[in-house]
């Protein structure tokens, strides 16, 4: 068995309203060539002006992956030919990228790790190329789309750590709000570093590049893939290529080009865009903007009780744990609000994939609820039924609560008004009680609870049944 | 007759009604075909009147020609190559627009050398430009068109570029004023960049006056260039007639000294007696004038290091033209095929040769003692005259080292033989300095100039200063054959 | 000394080829161009100085804000490409 050694370099679109260095429309469109200017096209005078929203998520991403900042904004160019890039080279970093050797912890189910960064920093995307055997057609929309680009240490050891540690990132950079890193969208891709090494070698295996991955299916798919490959390579006595490969719709990947020829990229600084100072003044600001994080979430929760399955649960989305937290804060019962956001909230929006944000019930709504349940207001069954029907017809619960004279009726003398009636109907079964069946309590429970249309409280209804039925011995 | 005037002239005759717009401008379009076929001035000429003025100028109506590596939205631009010849860009250059909205009135879209990489005016895809002065004669380049239309009186000013001396020289071997301004003063947006951090935007006239004019048009900060400068609020007509009593210049000592040459020329020295004249005449009006020493390896490094970082820079600006979608596409079975031989037929020789030395000097393993050491050389030298004009007002130096070349004495081919007084003007490009030069005599019937050039950002200066040395002398306004020699 | 084989190595990387006396030419122009540059390198206390790649230093520019878009009209994007095909530019096919 060998040691597998993964490093993966993400590029993901950043969600600015105009382009990195155009004025263009960053927008995802399927009508082809209508969000291009002359910038993006690479036409003869053109000049590149960077955007500054771009700028500032860029280093809130830096920031929030603990990387050394750069003291200035310095972009350069990569120069290759390809029908993709307008302009013949893409404006990158890579004298000074804004983020140097970050670290993020991630949990990977039980099991607390650490990826670390090389580098981050913000580029460029290239326009998309259709094709078939005959020709290609290309759309520019996405040239010049900014693109942050995240590139780790060879530092995860398997499939599985990959993409927990991607589902991480992608919760991160949504948490940001600085990319909707949907793979649907193609808004998140990823390039996979692969070797395969002898476990008690010191140094790394030959490494093997697979490029523009698509989706979080895609990386294990060619992980797995690679793995096999490799394996296979050198349990034979062969040597791994040092190569480019891309994986296809088969689940394979093939070669594209042998490393030997690796393309001088002839990097030197963007001559039009002159250097930007970055103050930590406003570094300090756009610090504040970065929200608690998912890591420090889970964290937290692990310290009030919470146990690291459910926390994993809460957390995978922002807006989820920022509803639980708000939650929790208004009911009376900690352990209610945790069991009602998993058990409930979160089915309901699986079911029909909505967003939390979108869910009529408020946090303020769903809280008066639990505590009114918990202290016995209105029982359990007709609470979840109120807050169904809150849902599907968007009325507040206490307003539906009211309609339906719902209040669970917790008055002793109200109670015993019922219980005697029940007592008197049904005389057999009061004989059976006295004869010995003391389990036939809970069917006088029942028949009060029928009286009163379920409204009742079961656990008062008990107690009084109980002592009636004594009483009248 | 409205050849020989300027612009303050035509705004007269314009203001007194007493010749329209449309009027002057058919003028010079019958000018412009008349010297075409000598002289080969335009790539394209417009025949059309075409007014788009949003307000009133001192250029309102007045004809000019823009080089044709100036972005023209609907208008043929071929950056005088093969490869752009039936390009029509659908934008306009910041100074195109700045020129329409001030009424200005294009007449043509002028030749220059391919791509603007070089210095003779011969490499233009239709042709050679002419001197006006010596048919014989190149006016050099790379704006040559603008100049050879500015000295025949064809336009009182036209646009053009300067990376290394491109708008300086060819004015000079044409008898005209041409100014560089301040790097950034006008934006480059819409400007074929040949070497973005030596790319500047300059003005041909007949006088210092009417490139302060068109110049106080141009400039101001634009959103489309980050390398704009902000916007001042002087105006550098208001500044152009001030006393420049006890100004200060200095010009390197054995450079313009004869005896520092050995093998010089007669040409040579008219030429450096030329320029002692204009320093006497310097003297006169109060200027003082003082001889200073540069290291001669940091002289001769200019030369290398501008062929060093221009090409390098060329070569990345021009991978846009692959005839993808736009510029002449040939044909080929896969699109490398089409790439290579739409940038194998549409290049001329000249400009492959100079893509190929840039893509050396940038190669990993030749970067660092290449191209970057050019670049730290670049430093050593703008750092070194920084600190001469904290001394200084300016620099003045003879513009060439000599007449206009003729046609088969000079080629764009890369020479082992240079003088620094050949290459001077390339500082003005290295440190993004303000750099003018004005005719100041003749030698062997040709016209010279001296160049001044100043500290960043002191454009009103230099143009008051050129403005005040030129009073002295009477070669303003001149067109080729009313010279007064 | 640089071969012409690796000239025309260089010019093929650049997606273009010349003619053999081109190739000459350029042979000649980079023994010269070589010379040049070793003059550059001897330079005194070059090792320390900061490479320049911007003519003005100390520059005071701020980035562009995000909100105000500028798109062509399609037309206009694809007017100067020699084949297109549903509003986008055709090309022969890419070789991965």
């Amino acid at each position: 068995m060998y040691k597998v050694v993964i490093g993966l370099e993400i590029h993901a679109e950043l969600n600015t309203n105009t382009k990195n260095f155009s004025y263009g429309k960053n927008d995802y469109t399927k009508i082809p060539n209508i969000n291009v200017n002359e910038v993006d096209l690479g036409l003869p005078g053109i000049l590149p002006t960077v955007n500054k929203e771009a700028i500032r998520k860029a280093l809130k991403i830096a920031l929030a992956l603990n990387c050394n900042i750069a003291d200035e904004v310095l972009f350069d160019r990569k120069n290759y030919y390809y029908p993709d890039l307008p302009k013949g080279y893409q404006i990158t970093q890579s004298t000074k990228p804004f983020g140097l050797k970050g670290w993020l912890i991630y949990y990977l189910n039980n099991d607390k790790k650490t990826v670390y960064f090389h580098d981050i920093h913000l580029e460029e995307d290239t326009a998309s190329l259709e094709g078939n055997n005959n020709y290609s057609l290309i759309d520019y929309n996405r040239a010049g789309i900014p693109l942050i680009e995240i590139v780790t240490e060879p530092c995860l050891y398997s499939a599985d750590e990959a993409i927990a540690f991607l589902e991480y990132l992608r919760n991160l950079l949504v948490f940001c709000n600085v990319s909707e890193a949907r793979s649907d969208k193609g808004q998140i891709r990823c390039d996979v570093n692969i070797s395969l090494m002898n476990e008690n070698d010191s140094v790394l295996g030959t490494k093997v590049e697979i490029k523009g991955i698509n989706s979080f299916v895609g990386v294990r798919t060619a992980i797995e893939y690679e793995i096999k490959r490799q394996t296979e390579v050198l349990n034979s006595g062969n040597k791994i290529i040092q190569e480019t490969r891309r994986i296809a719709d088969d689940g394979k990947t093939y070669s594209m080009r042998e490393k030997v020829d690796a393309v001088d990229y002839k990097y030197f600084v963007e001559p039009n865009i002159p250097p930007i100072k970055i103050t930590d003044d406003y570094l300090a600001e756009i610090r504040k903007e970065i929200p608690e994080l998912q890591y420090e979430r889970i964290e937290r929760y692990l310290n009030n009780g919470i146990s690291l399955t459910d926390a994993q649960i809460i957390t995978k989305d922002l807006d989820v744990s920022n509803y639980f937290d708000a939650l929790e804060s208004l009911v009376n019962n900690k352990e209610s609000a945790r069991k009602w956001l998993i058990t409930f909230v979160l089915s309901i929006l699986n079911k029909g994939e909505e967003k939390i944000n979108n869910l009529f019930l408020t946090p303020a709504m769903l809280a008066n609820m639990i505590n009114k349940i918990d202290n016995g207001e209105i029982s359990a069954l007709n609470g979840k039924e109120v807050l169904n029907e809150a849902i599907l017809t968007k009325k507040d619960p206490l307003l539906l609560i009211e309609e339906k004279g719902l209040k669970q009726i917790g008055n002793e003398e109200e109670l015993l008004k019922y219980i005697n009636e029940v007592i008197i109907e049904n005389p057999k079964q009061v004989a059976d009680y006295y004869a010995g069946k003391e389990s036939l309590a809970n069917f006088f429970v029942g028949m009060v609870m029928k009286k009163t249309n379920m409204q009742a409280n079961p656990v008062i209804t008990l107690k009084l049944v109980k002592e009636e039925l004594d009483k009248r011995k | 007759m409205y050849s020989k005037m300027m612009i303050d002239d035509l705004r007269q005759e314009l203001d007194e009604n007493k010749i329209t717009g449309e009027g002057l401008f058919k003028e010079a379009n019958k000018l412009a075909h008349k010297h075409q076929e000598k002289y080969n001035s335009f790539v394209t000429i417009l025949d059309n009147y075409n007014f788009e003025g949003t307000s009133n100028t001192l250029i309102t109506n007045i004809p000019y020609a823009l080089k044709d590596n100036f972005s023209t939205k609907g208008i043929l631009t071929t950056g005088s190559s093969n490869i752009l010849k039936d390009y029509i860009p659908p934008y306009d250059a910041t100074v195109y627009k700045k020129l329409k909205e001030a009424g200005a009135i294009l007449v043509g879209k002028t030749v220059l050398d391919e791509l603007a990489m070089g210095g003779t005016g011969t490499t233009g895809h239709t042709g050679l430009v002419r001197n006006p002065w010596d048919e014989s004669r190149m006016i050099g380049g790379s704006s040559s068109g603008s100049a050879a239309a500015v000295a025949l009186g064809i336009v009182p000013f036209a646009i053009g570029s300067d990376t290394g001396d491109s708008v300086r020289k060819p004015a000079c071997y044409g008898g005209v004023v041409g100014f560089k301004p301040t790097y950034g003063r006008i934006s480059r947006y819409g400007l074929f960049a040949f070497a973005s951090s030596l790319d500047h935007v300059g003005v041909i006239s007949r006088s210092v006056r009417d490139a302060a004019i068109v110049t106080d048009i141009l400039k101001g900060c634009d959103e489309n260039d980050m390398t704009s400068l902000p916007d001042e609020d002087i105006k550098y007509i208001d500044n152009i007639n001030l006393s420049v009593k006890g100004k200060k210049l200095f010009y390197l000592k054995d450079i313009c000294d004869i005896n520092y040459y050995p093998n010089k020329t007669p040409e040579l020295e008219d030429i450096l007696n030329n320029f002692k004249k204009v320093i006497n005449n310097c003297q006169k009006i109060g200027i003082e004038v003082y001889e200073e020493e540069i290291n001669k390896n940091l002289l001769n490094a200019i030369y290398p290091v501008y062929n060093t970082i221009s090409c390098a820079e060329a070569t990345s600006n021009n991978s846009n033209l692959t005839g993808i979608s736009f510029g002449v596409r040939e044909d080929g079975g896969n699109i490398n095929q089409v790439i290579f031989n739409s940038r194998t037929k549409g290049f001329s020789e000249l400009i492959k040769r100079r893509f190929v030395i840039g893509s050396y000097v940038l190669q990993r393993e030749n970067q660092e003692k290449l191209f970057l050491n050019a670049c730290r050389v670049r430093r050593l030298i703008v750092e070194k005259f920084n600190s001469l004009f904290t001394k200084y007002d300016g620099f003045i130096m003879p513009t060439s080292d000599a007449i206009a070349p003729k046609f088969n004495e000079k080629t764009d081919k890369l020479s082992d033989q240079y003088l620094i007084l050949g290459n001077h003007l390339i500082i003005g490009n290295f440190g993004g300095y303000p750099s003018i030069t004005i005719p100041s005599g003749f030698v062997d019937k040709m016209p010279i100039g001296v160049c001044i050039t100043s500290a960043v950002e002191n454009d009103a200066l230099i143009l008051n200063m050129a403005h005040e040395i030129e009073e002295t002398m009477t070669y303003r306004g001149m067109i080729v054959g009313e010279e007064d020699v | 000394m640089i071969t012409k084989e690796a000239l025309k190595k260089y010019a093929n990387l650049l997606m273009f080829d010349m003619s053999d006396l081109e190739y000459q030419t350029l042979e000649e122009e980079f023994a010269i161009i070589l010379k040049q540059m070793a003059l550059i390198g001897k330079i005194e206390g070059i090792e320390n100085v900061k490479p320049m790649h911007f003519p003005i230093i100390n520059y005071q520019v701020l980035p562009r804000d995000d909100d105000k878009t500028f798109n062509l009209d399609v037309n206009d994007v694809l007017l100067n490409a020699k084949e297109t095909s549903a509003n986008q530019v055709k090309v022969p096919k890419v070789v991965e």
